[in-house]
């Protein structure tokens, strides 16, 4: 065995705080191998993101790394370094892509100015050596057109073509390591999978040994060679990620395994709510006709005018057609821009549709008076993506729960107490949280909580915008669980909108894929999945990072 | 900033100890300090030790002395007394005159962002007529037609100094209407009134309160600089702006009768800063 070109041992990181010191990190040891592509997976709070960055040190100012050493090529201690030697190896030896490549990429600095600033810090090019030099890198990401888009600012560039660009960045002045903490979050799967296929590339090409840092183990499985499991700061399990994956000794990471969505892509038959297919006899409860939604429409009155003087017209939806039967889960799939989430605003009035209508009961949603409005406001739910700003900051869980029972007259004021009680069971929290407000209780709670509130009007619809995706994959399955107990339980009828198939699969018999504002394919969720038509769908089933299975 | 705290976020198992932030120390000083100014303008009658209007020709601009601790003005007044009946014309020049302002703008404010498009370009546009004119002119304009008095003066205030609170207030109501609990509230089926007092001001408010503190200061200074023109409160009410104005001829000789008004003015002052930075920091609500 040769000696590994990077190894941690035993690392140790507290964050210091005014209540006391909190440690990040707590016993941390690891090798990456040359050429090779090691995964650290885990959840949020797990040190993945803080041991990744303690090998460049770059970590916040009230982080210090208390105990272990980093060692490169297996004699520097990286631990040890002066902040001048740091920064020349930072870029040159060891470089870093992190998330949100929006946020990282400097909006006044075109791409090619990205990339050869660090070759012209590191290598002293000048401008035109590195100009050339940067159009090479980009050709090197497949980058289409490399030519013109080294002149281009990060505005005009896709989110994919960005996180491009700071790979290549990263990659300029040929390091040996290179980090990647989250490098696909946030991105859509069909982005993603190009991502992942680079960095695979990029390790054959350019001899290079990448840690990839991921809560997502289908990304893992992806590009990995060796996988590292870590929770609360410490490392759960090590080993090649096939036997991670197949025999997993510890319990927690077959937790993760198990909670993972893309399990459920694979099992064939549903298995529930079959019967409740039969009811497809009935009439719908909710009926789209061939709505379409366009941002910035401004009518008549203004529609002769130039181009310069009014906003551009987006298309967020066009012709969508479909409707949802009593007791029936239907799931709408498709990535960011889509046009799936304008869609379930539009159901709950939150926009109007510029053509089209949504027909409750046979009845027009957008027409309705004030009265029928609040019959129907009462019957159907939207529940939101990010728990945190779902939930008014400053009031408690139970003035949350309380005002729509109170203003809606649900039951008697004697009642309302006993009212949260259910509602809080029903969601499994515990009533001792109801005096807490949302930044008092965590993401996955306020998530329940949320329910409980669409729940408060004992509706009959569901629908539920990207519920699960701002939550750790162990929290997302508990949730889902829920709304399936939910669902039998309170008869509900369910629109699951998501970007996750898997998720969607879970719950949803139904599935309607959209791309652009078109609704490209629907049927049965087992053959929309196990048997897509329509080429996009097969582009987005194919792109969903899977495990493997024996 | 921003990077950091979310990096520390899921750190913190206990996230209760996270929010309630301590009392700060600039809050308590602040508040002791309003506490006590409003102390002296309750008992002014009773602290000083002279009449204030209560001329004396015999003891015109004396020192300080035992007698009088701060000296006399020209007409022979206690510069101590004066100043101690003049608290409270000032203090409440500064808390009356920023109430209506306050008021207006917060609901020109929530109005224009909570409904955006038509009614916010016309009160925006409104807005702008009121900001065009430069803060001072305005009111020294609006003074000299309505008259110079206290009452005129807080009708001048109501005119103009609404502004910064109706852009502070849409400014966040902007940023709100997009979360998703407004949404919620409206699929909940409240109307837009239960959600502008129950949702919306009770989390757009808070910049607003901060930023009284600094206009009560403002205020205080605005009026007292116009009681120095003659333009406010007229004589002889004890009002520290005036006395600094009778004192300016004498400021070579009796340097006494305008430097305490003028201290008196700064400490006031002081005591609203300390308590809005203190606030500042006390509201700042973690979303």
């Amino acid at each position: 065995m040769t000696t590994p070109i990077l190894s941690i041992e035993n690392l140790a990181v507290i964050f210091k705080q005014p209540s006391g010191d909190v440690y990040a990190v707590r016993d941390v040891s690891f090798e990456l191998h040359k050429g090779e592509i090691l995964g650290i997976v885990g959840e949020s709070g797990s040190g993945k993101t803080v041991t990744c960055r303690s090998i460049l040190q770059l970590l916040p100012n009230n982080a210090q790394i208390t105990s272990g050493h980093i060692y490169l090529d297996g004699n520097k201690d990286l631990l040890t370094l002066t902040s001048v030697e740091l920064s020349k190896l930072r870029g040159e030896r060891i470089s870093m892509i992190f998330q949100s490549p929006s946020t990282y990429l400097d909006p006044l600095m075109t791409s090619g100015h990205q990339i050869s600033e660090g070759l012209q810090f590191h290598g002293n090019m000048n401008p035109r050596e590195s100009r050339q030099q940067s159009i090479q890198l980009l050709k090197t990401v497949r980058i289409r057109e490399p030519e013109q888009r080294v002149n281009s600012y990060p505005h005009e560039l896709s989110g994919g073509m960005k996180q491009r660009v700071m790979i290549a960045s990263a990659l300029a002045c040929q390091p040996h390591i290179l980090l990647a903490d989250e490098p696909t979050t946030g991105l859509d799967v069909t982005v993603q999978a190009g991502i992942l296929k680079l960095l695979k590339q990029l390790r054959k090409e350019q001899d290079i040994s990448i840690i990839v840092v991921s809560h997502d183990l289908g990304v893992i499985a992806e590009i990995c060679d060796r996988v590292v499991v870590m929770k609360d700061g410490n490392v759960v399990e090590t080993g090649p990620t096939r036997q991670i994956l197949l025999q997993p000794q510890a319990e927690y990471t077959k937790t993760l395994i198990s909670a993972h969505p893309s399990r459920f892509l694979n099992i064939h038959e549903h298995a529930t709510h079959e019967d409740n297919v039969g009811g497809a006899l009935e009439q719908p409860v909710l009926q789209i006709e061939s709505l379409s939604v366009i941002f910035g429409y401004t009518g008549l009155l203004f529609h002769h005018l130039p181009e310069v003087l009014v906003k551009p017209l987006v298309q967020a939806v066009e012709d969508v057609t479909f409707d949802i039967k009593r007791g029936e889960a239907v799931g709408i799939v498709g990535e960011s821009g889509s046009g799936k989430s304008t869609v379930a605003r539009t159901i709950v009035r939150l926009i109007k549709p510029t053509k089209g209508k949504i027909l409750y009961k046979g009845e027009d949603v957008h027409l309705m008076g004030t009265r029928n409005l609040l019959a129907y406001r009462r019957s159907i739910q939207l529940i939101f993506q990010d728990p945190f700003s779902s939930l008014n900051p400053r009031m408690t869980i139970y003035d949350t729960l309380a005002e729509p029972l109170r203003k809606h007259h649900i039951c008697p004021d004697n009642e309302v107490d006993s009212q949260i009680s259910e509602l809080l069971a029903s969601v499994d929290l515990s009533l001792s949280l109801k005096n807490r407000k949302p930044h008092e209780i965590s993401g996955g709670q306020c998530q329940r909580v949320a329910i409980a509130r669409a729940l408060t009007l004992k509706p009959e619809i569901i629908i539920a915008d990207e519920i699960t995706s701002a939550l750790d994959v162990t929290i997302q399955a508990q949730i889902l669980e829920l709304l399936e107990k939910l669902r039998v339980d309170m008869n509900l009828t369910i629109l699951m909108i998501s970007h996750d198939l898997g998720v969607v699969k879970r719950i949803c018999e139904r599935i309607l894929v959209m791309h652009n504002g078109h609704v490209v394919e629907s049927g049965a969720a087992n053959q929309v999945i196990l048997q897509p038509k329509d080429p996009y769908t097969k582009e987005l089933v194919a792109a969903v990072p899977r495990m493997p299975t024996q | 900033m921003s990077e950091h705290t979310e990096l520390l976020k899921p750190l913190i198992s206990d996230k209760s100890s996270r929010v309630r932030l301590s009392i700060t120390p600039l809050t308590i000083i602040g508040l002791s300090l309003i506490f006590v100014w409003i102390l002296i303008a309750i008992f002014a009658t009773q602290l000083a030790p002279y009449d204030p209007i209560a001329t004396n020709t015999e003891a015109k601009l004396q020192p300080m002395s035992s007698a009088h601790w701060l000296g006399t003005d020209i007409l022979g007044r206690d510069v101590f007394s004066q100043i101690i009946h003049g608290t409270r014309v000032d203090l409440s020049m500064g808390i009356i005159g920023v109430i209506s302002p306050f008021i207006i703008g917060i609901i020109i404010g929530v109005i224009s962002g909570y409904f955006g498009g038509f009614i916010d370009s016309l009160l925006m546009r409104l807005l702008d007529i009121a900001l065009a004119f430069p803060f001072i002119v305005l009111v020294l304009s609006i003074i000299s037609v309505l008259g110079p008095g206290l009452i005129n003066y807080y009708i001048a205030l109501a005119i103009v100094s609404w502004v910064p609170y109706a852009r502070l207030v849409r400014a966040e109501v902007l940023v709100l209407r997009k979360t998703e609990f407004i949404d919620a509230a409206r699929v909940l089926g409240f109307s837009h009134l239960h959600i502008i007092t129950r949702h919306v001001l009770p989390n757009a408010i808070t910049p607003a309160i901060v930023f009284v503190m600094t206009d009560i200061v403002l205020t205080i200074l605005l009026g007292s600089s116009l009681s120095f023109f003659g333009l406010g409160v007229q004589p002889p009410t004890p009002e520290w702006g005036r006395m600094i104005r009778e004192g300016q001829t004498f400021i070579g000789t009796a340097w006494w009768v305008s430097i305490f008004p003028g201290i008196a003015i700064v400490l006031l002052a002081l005591s609203f800063s300390l308590l809005g930075d203190g606030l500042a920091k006390q509201l700042r609500v973690r979303s």
